[in-house]
């Protein structure tokens, strides 16, 4: 019989088809709706905004590989997503040099200097959407209207709320809000198509319902609560679920695999504090939408709440042993 | 008014001061722990790796330990004779003479003399190789190649060379940590000798299968056994073993052995001088 | 339909060789028996180079009381005993015989079948541990041991391991669809061991009708209730079947019987029911030889001994893209470094694949997607346990249940990251192992 090479590794010797690039491109995949829409509303500044924060994410991870001499990651998919997400989270007017500067605290900052991925805190795009908005306030606050013809911009539902309450809300639309018809940042708009994004992830089993309902549920129920005592200073649950970043939020942001805890258990606790503190900051906060803010404040608690787990575990065995 | 501004600031943040000033100097006076000076001294004295060499898990403990019992038997491996000097003038002992010895790896089968078996691909540890198989190499009782010995070693001695463990002699310490870290035993203490011989074979297979697996395999001829004047070679197990404290390294046992690539090696090591002091 | 509660897996299935039936292999004409074929101790060989031998003589005496008697597979000459490689990746005392085509049984084995009903426990024991019978799912426990469980320990539950969860492996599968008959009857054995007192089942997974049809057909009237489990990996691990088929649950540390359990292969029922009642010691067995590198998978009966390169041959040969060679199956299975490597008692499968992972599996870091933790049978933290030993924490790693780890390997097959979970959670208990064999010296 002819000779053959032969390899030894250790079992098992089939792999699943899933891999980072799978799980990366599926979650760009998902953003796909969202991302179409925006272009279809706010048109070529959109699209230019979603091509920059992409290029410049890709563009930084590769430096900071070659930098940090590190096998090349630029094209595994996660900075794909992160840039995806970033051109997500800011209004289709903002000059693109500050997109890439996003891209640069998303890539560099919050991941790389980490520890790169796997390893990063914060959700990195969340940290560069902070960054922007602390640092150009009114850029990041300046919403264009949808089908504008020259640079017409207004002031999203959740910051009319803010600043001018309930009555100044009298012509809005919950349709409009549902097809993405309103101010916002790109994704912030159309909650249909981020749905139908979420579904393709459920259905590959990328994400699990843990974290989206709860944080959705519990910012629901607490707005719910104020509206029940006072309608006409508290918006209505529905205009909270159907306007600002939620839904991106709790679908995409959220239940990042890198910044969300481990346990089931964890997870609710996790959701429900990204809620709370949604609807802590839309209703009383200095700022008119919350959704960054809760997931990164909830972000930094994730370590604990794992540790929560583990130190159950061990806790366990140690018992275990001492009785044995 | 400036002391208006002033005043408070400086009076609230004074008196916290002075209110932490005084709890830390109660704490430092309850807490306090008395330690030997003579620790402390030794402790500077001692090469502080805590390669774990004279059997204490620390440099520090070890020091401890000595001040305590001014056991004169006590060594540190690593600091050799000198540092025994220097103990022994500090407490005022005479410090027993530490023997020095040196890391031995018995086997030369690297990428050139041992010949290959089944490529391995996984994790590069020689400990996860052994768990898929015998290892890379057709041996199994050489050297797998792997360095899982090297994150073992304080002293940076260590490396890989051409498939196999190479040590180096002017940085190894004898602290002897990495030999428990080699899944096919390997790496051996030998006592420092200006000239040392020792067998480099592991090979614990039949002459014949050594032999095939290896270019510079001992084949437990016996030739060496027969050569040597002074009785210092057995064969244990299929191999032939130099007993250090009869050999007088003579090297009549290196003219007669016919492996391809002489299994019997001789180094000479670098005895550090005793009269230091 | 009955299942495991946690975690479990699902890989592709490939059952090549499902419908095809099993075909005897002629014995070649030379063939290896290793001294360890089972769990504990080698064997002592009792026979020397030049020695005349008969198929079924015992050539290797059972060393220690977890240990197996071997047996020459044919009849023919020793040619060597000494060290050669083992499927099981190292190397092992063998005993070489050079065939002579006569395959003559020795004296008084291979009888006409005897009614067992008429023996003692005692002697049914002994008869199996005559015929030096041991676990043929995998591990290899000598039967005799298992089946003669502590006085204190009442069993009332037995399970015949009908599962066959690995993908490719159809051996059991053929078994219990042409040998019914013979499975039931080696079931039957076991349970007469335990007064009657002891429940039998047969567990099957859901993907085998044909199996489960046939085993029902052949139970009727038995007593014996067939199973049909979900089909999902690996549900034929022990402490896993006796979770999907009792409901309970074997803590770390604990074995089977702890929990009144008792679980047998298949394989290892029909090589009882040939041992006590016709007196044939286990010298040959069932094995898948599979995969898409072999010019016609096949499931086939050789006789213990046999080289994978003959057992190659018979099959058609192998194509040039061969770059793995497995005993057992893809997923607990054992890559070979050489084809010269003979089959044993635990031999159930042998693939030849082309793993084209191998060249891309780079281990990435993990991005705590939970996917392992999901897919764990035992209910650890397998990114946790792969970290830790990665840093040889092992006190820690002990802490998170090393030990508790069955290494089904479910976690790397899921791991996105492609980390080699289960390698380093078996490296972390080599160092565990040796730290206390260190100790004790």
């Amino acid at each position: 019989m002819e000779p053959v090479k032969l390899k030894v590794s250790y079992a098992p010797f089939v792999r699943s088809k899933d891999s980072i690039e799978s799980v990366m491109y599926n979650v760009a995949l998902a953003l796909f709706p969202a991302t179409a829409m925006s272009v279809y509303y706010f048109g070529i500044p959109a699209l230019l905004v979603t091509i920059t924060a992409i290029a410049s994410s890709v563009g930084f991870e590769w430096l900071t590989d070659k930098i940090r001499k590190k096998p090349d990651s630029c094209l595994d998919g996660s900075a794909v997503v992160t840039g995806l997400l970033l051109a997500l989270n800011v209004p289709s007017s903002l000059p693109l040099w500050m997109v890439v500067v996003g891209s640069f605290v998303a890539i560099v900052v919050t991941k790389h200097l980490f520890g790169g991925l796997g390893f990063n805190i914060f959700n990195p795009a969340l940290v560069a959407r902070v960054f922007l908005l602390i640092s150009f306030p009114v850029a990041m606050t300046s919403w264009a209207v949808p089908f504008a013809v020259d640079m017409q911009t207004a002031a999203s539902p959740l910051g009319i709320l803010k600043t001018d309450g309930m009555a100044a809300l009298s012509n809005f639309s919950y349709m409009d809000a549902l097809l993405g018809k309103t101010g916002g940042s790109l994704g912030e708009t159309s909650v249909l198509a981020l749905l139908f994004g979420a579904a393709w992830l459920f259905y590959k089993r990328y994400i699990t319902i843990s974290i989206p309902l709860s944080f959705i549920a519990s910012t629901l129920a607490f707005t719910g609560i104020f509206y029940l005592i006072d309608p006409t200073t508290y918006a209505s649950p529905l205009f909270h679920f159907l306007t600002g970043g939620l839904v991106l939020g709790a679908f995409f942001m959220a239940t990042d695999m890198v910044t969300s805890p481990l346990s089931l258990r964890g997870q609710l606790l996790f959701g429900i504090g990204c809620g709370l503190l949604t609807a802590v900051i839309r209703l009383w906060g200095g700022y008119p939408e919350g959704v960054s803010f809760a997931i990164l404040i909830m972000n930094s608690l994730v370590p604990l709440l794992d540790k929560w787990d583990l130190d159950e575990i061990k806790a366990k065995k140690q018992k275990s042993l001492t009785t044995a | 008014m400036i002391s208006e501004a002033f005043i408070p600031a400086v009076t609230s943040l004074g008196s916290l001061a002075l209110i932490l000033g005084i709890i830390i100097y109660f704490v430092s006076k309850k807490f306090y722990v008395a330690e030997d000076p003579m620790v402390t001294i030794i402790n500077g004295i001692l090469p502080g790796v805590n390669c774990g060499a004279c059997a204490y898990p620390s440099c520090n403990q070890f020091a401890e330990e000595l001040v305590r019992t001014k056991d004169t038997t006590m060594t540190c491996p690593v600091g050799g004779a000198d540092l025994a000097a220097k103990l022994g003038e500090s407490l005022g002992i005479e410090m027993a003479e530490p023997k020095p010895v040196t890391c031995a790896v018995i086997c030369q089968g690297n990428s050139d003399n041992a010949r290959a078996s089944a490529e391995y691909v996984g994790i590069q540890d020689c400990w996860a190789a052994m768990q898929a198989f015998a290892g890379p190499k057709q041996c199994r009782h050489s050297c797998l190649g792997l360095g899982s010995c090297i994150a073992w070693c304080d002293f940076n001695a260590m490396r890989i060379e051409n498939g196999l463990i190479v040590i180096d002699k002017d940085l190894c310490t004898g602290c002897g940590a990495c030999v428990p870290a080699c899944p096919t035993g390997v790496l051996v203490m030998q006592q420092k000798k200006a000239e040392r011989i020792f067998i480099a074979c592991n090979s614990h297979d039949r002459g014949a299968d050594t032999k095939r697996a290896c270019d510079a395999g001992c084949t437990a001829c016996q030739k060496c056994v027969k050569v040597c004047p002074e009785e210092a070679i057995v064969i244990e197990n299929f191999v032939a073993r130099i007993i250090q404290e009869k050999c007088t390294a003579c090297g009549k046992c290196l003219e007669v052995c016919p492996s391809k690539v002489n299994c019997i090696v001789l180094e000479k090591d670098m005895v550090k001088s005793t009269n230091a002091s | 339909m009955k299942t495991f509660t946690i975690g479990g897996i699902h890989p592709p299935e490939s059952k090549l060789t499902a419908s095809k039936a099993i075909e005897k292999m002629p014995v070649p004409s030379e063939i290896v028996v290793s001294m360890s074929q089972h769990l504990g101790k080698p064997a002592k060989p009792l026979v020397k180079v030049g020695e005349e031998v008969k198929k079924g003589q015992r050539i290797g005496e059972a060393d220690g009381f977890i240990s197996a008697h071997v047996h020459a597979g044919t009849s023919g000459k020793v040619k060597s005993v000494k060290s050669v490689p083992h499927p099981g990746g190292n190397y092992s005392l063998s005993v070489t015989i050079t065939t002579d085509g006569e395959d003559a049984w020795a004296e008084g084995l291979n009888t006409a079948p005897i009614d067992w009903k008429g023996l003692s426990k005692e002697s049914i024991i002994e008869r199996i541990k005559d015929a030096g019978i041991v676990g043929m799912g995998g591990a290899g426990f000598p039967s005799s041991v298992k089946l003669s469980p502590p006085p204190d320990k009442t069993i009332d539950t037995i399970i015949l391991n009908g599962a066959e969860c690995e993908p490719f492996l159809t051996a059991d599968h053929r078994v219990m669809v042409e040998s019914a008959e013979e499975v039931i009857k080696g079931l039957e054995i076991i349970t007469s061991l335990f007064q009657g007192k002891a429940k039998p089942f047969i567990g099957i997974e859901a993907n085998k009708p044909d199996a489960i049809a046939a085993m029902k057909k052949a139970a009727k009237g038995t007593g014996i209730e067939i199973v049909t489990l979900e089909t999902k990996y690996p549900q034929g691990a022990e402490k896993q079947l006796i979770n999907a088929i009792t409901g309970r649950t074997i803590e770390e540390g604990q074995l089977p019987f702890d929990k009144g359990c008792l679980v047998h292969n298949i394989g290892t029922a029909v090589a009882i029911y040939d041992a006590v009642s016709c007196n044939r010691p286990l010298v040959e067995r069932v094995l898948t030889v599979s995969g898409m590198e072999i010019s016609s998978a096949r499931n086939i009966r050789a006789v213990i001994g046999t080289r994978f390169s003959d057992i190659a041959a018979f099959s058609g040969g192998i194509s040039e893209k061969t770059n793995q060679v497995i005993t057992g199956g893809p997923m607990m299975g054992r890559s070979q470094f050489t084809l010269e490597v003979p089959i044993t008692k635990t031999t159930s499968g042998i693939l030849f694949i082309n793993n084209a992972g191998l060249e891309s599996s780079r281990e990435r870091t993990c991005i705590r997607c939970g996917k392992c933790i999901d897919a764990c049978p035992q209910g650890l933290e397998p990114w946790l346990l792969g970290n830790e030993a990665q840093f040889r924490r092992l006190d820690e790693a002990e802490l998170y249940g090393l030990a508790n780890c069955t290494e089904c390997g479910s976690c790397t097959f899921v791991c996105p990251s492609k980390r080699e979970l289960v390698h380093w959670i078996k490296y972390a208990k080599a160092l565990v192992n040796n730290r206390k064999q260190r100790k004790t010296a």
